[in-house]
């Protein structure tokens, strides 16, 4: 199963990766980034997107 | 509500000679992390920027501008007030979700070799002047014709598709009402060109990016043949005079930093560092406009319902507290800048941007050498966006 990481020292929070793909990404009241490493397997298409929009590309996928 | 307890900076950020790189904003800076204007608050530093640039508490702040123009209704304010820079929550992200597969950076990658093409072919047409007018020579073609590329329309449409947007740019001018009846026929010219982009590619699927967007769907959901319409001018609109404006300031930056410039010359490979630095310390997008949806206060400052707050872009990439050597250094690590804004109407088109430019660039200096200021050179105001609309250089022919 794949699971998927954010590299914090790069993550702007700029939440676009919660629109991208809001059931493993949410920004919490504090305008901050809080994710599951783990998804189902169903969320990978989004998860890819995702990934692709992150302006600083800060978030990763691993087997 | 507090008092403040230190003067806090007044900038008349509507004066047209306001200067953004200025003594005056240096000290205002220094003193305060933010200043009063003509027009709500200024936000001048760099950590307070990069927090309240994705605040939810506060919006994108130009959603009433018809309105506050006396314009109610018409092509342009049902365009402007359905696009996606003014749509909030989840009318805002259902419209982004459906536009973001086309801008994916893997995908934008395959037009690299067609932005390498078109700059060349614009460079060879003046290098053996050892002159240009930068602006009319490359800035405006090369950032019109790639938008073309990316939509498909035949490159030579691209003079009639620039005088199109900047008819329609008249709206967001202090002349907008009595522009009004030239801009509304702009829009429905240019709705006409979305229109038959939008057939023919529903009829003649292919994988370019028009496809990509016809064919968007997500959960079920697509985008109608209206939103479709607005989007395409949207991007037309937002993605031409930024970047025409960016490259200007680009070249600007350059003849600045002569040594920067035979750096990039001999290593290509920091063209997208240059277009980083560049954007950092001299950035188009001088301040992002933001209103705030609800009462709070942030640190010191009681901001109510309402209020206007500019997001300064060169001000917080340029600001010593985060950028102790703030000089524009193609071989500096820095922070990221806020030249593209941030938060959920962070530049969708940013990747395109990124890619033009930092092909644009390097090929420029590889083929160019010395360039300078020749006299002649003419300016939009610091407010908002600016850039030179007039830019003649001379240089001499790289060997
Ligand atoms: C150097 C060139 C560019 C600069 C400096 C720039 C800058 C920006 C900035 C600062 C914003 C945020 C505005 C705000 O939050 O108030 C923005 C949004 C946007 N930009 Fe760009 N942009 C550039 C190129 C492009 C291109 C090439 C496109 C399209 C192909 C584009 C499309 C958009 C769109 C659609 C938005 C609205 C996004 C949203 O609200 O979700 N931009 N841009
Ligand atoms: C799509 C068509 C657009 C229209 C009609 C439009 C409209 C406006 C208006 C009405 C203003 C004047 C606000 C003021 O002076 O108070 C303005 C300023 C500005 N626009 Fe746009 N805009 C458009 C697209 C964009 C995009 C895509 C960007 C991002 C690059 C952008 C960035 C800005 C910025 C940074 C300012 C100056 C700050 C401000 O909002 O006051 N605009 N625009
Ligand atoms: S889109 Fe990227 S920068 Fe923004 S919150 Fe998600 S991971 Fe962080």
């Amino acid at each position: 199963m794949k699971t998927v990481d954010v590299d914090r020292s790069l993550c702007d929070n700029h939440g676009q990766c919660a629109i991208a793909a809001p059931e493993v990404f949410r920004m919490n009241p504090d305008g901050v980034l809080e994710y599951e490493p783990t998804f189902d397997d169903s969320l990978l298409g989004e998860v890819e997107e995702a990934i692709d929009v992150c302006p600083v590309q800060a978030i990763f996928l691993k087997d | 509500m507090s008092t403040p307890t230190v003067d806090i900076p007044y900038l008349n950020i509507s004066d047209p000679s306001f200067a953004m790189q200025s003594e005056e904003l240096r000290n205002a800076r220094a003193a305060s992390w933010y200043a009063r204007t003509n027009y709500g608050f200024a936000v001048l530093r760099y950590d307070e920027v990069s927090k309240l640039l994705k605040s939810p508490k506060l919006k994108q702040g130009s959603a009433q501008w018809p309105a506050h123009n006396g314009v109610h209704g018409g092509l342009f304010y049902d365009w402007w007030t359905k696009n996606l820079l003014v749509l909030e929550g989840e009318d805002h992200h259902r419209i982004r979700r459906l536009l973001n597969p086309a801008f994916s950076p893997r995908l934008i990658k395959d037009l690299v070799p067609r932005f390498q093409a078109l700059a060349n072919e614009l460079i060879d047409a003046f290098i053996d002047k050892g002159e240009c007018e930068f602006i009319r020579d490359f800035a405006e073609p090369y950032a019109t014709r790639v938008l073309t590329i990316l939509l498909g329309i035949p490159e030579s449409e691209w003079p009639k598709i620039a005088r199109l947007a900047s008819t329609v740019g008249l709206a967001l001018g202090v002349t907008f009402k009595r522009d009004l009846d030239k801009v509304e026929a702009a829009v429905a010219e240019l709705y006409e060109y979305a229109d038959e982009l939008i057939k023919d590619r529903q009829a003649n699927p292919g994988e370019d990016f028009v496809s990509r967007l016809v064919l968007a769907s997500r959960d079920g959901d697509r985008l109608s043949d209206e939103e479709l319409r607005n989007a395409l001018v949207l991007l037309i609109f937002g993605g031409m005079d930024t970047t025409r404006n960016q490259l200007g300031l680009a070249m600007q930056s350059f003849i600045r930093n002569p040594e920067q410039w035979g750096l990039l010359a001999e290593r290509p490979e920091l063209g997208a560092k240059a277009v980083e630095e560049v954007m950092r310390t001299n950035p188009t997008v001088t301040w992002v406009t933001r209103e705030a949806v609800e009462d709070f206060t942030y640190q010191d400052l009681f901001i109510e319902k309402g209020t206007t707050v500019h997001l300064f872009t060169q001000s917080s990439g340029t600001d010593p507290l985060a950028f102790p050597n703030p000089e524009m250094d193609l071989l500096g690590e820095h922070a990221p800048h806020y030249g593209f804004g941030g938060g959920v109407h962070h530049c969708l088109g940013h990747f395109v941007a990124r890619a033009d430019m930092s092909e644009a660039l390097p090929l420029l200096a590889s083929r160019i050498a010395d360039p300078h200021l020749t006299g002649g050179d003419e300016w939009l105001p610091d407010s908002g966006n600016t850039g030179p609309t007039r830019l003649p250089i001379g240089f001499t022919r790289r060997s």
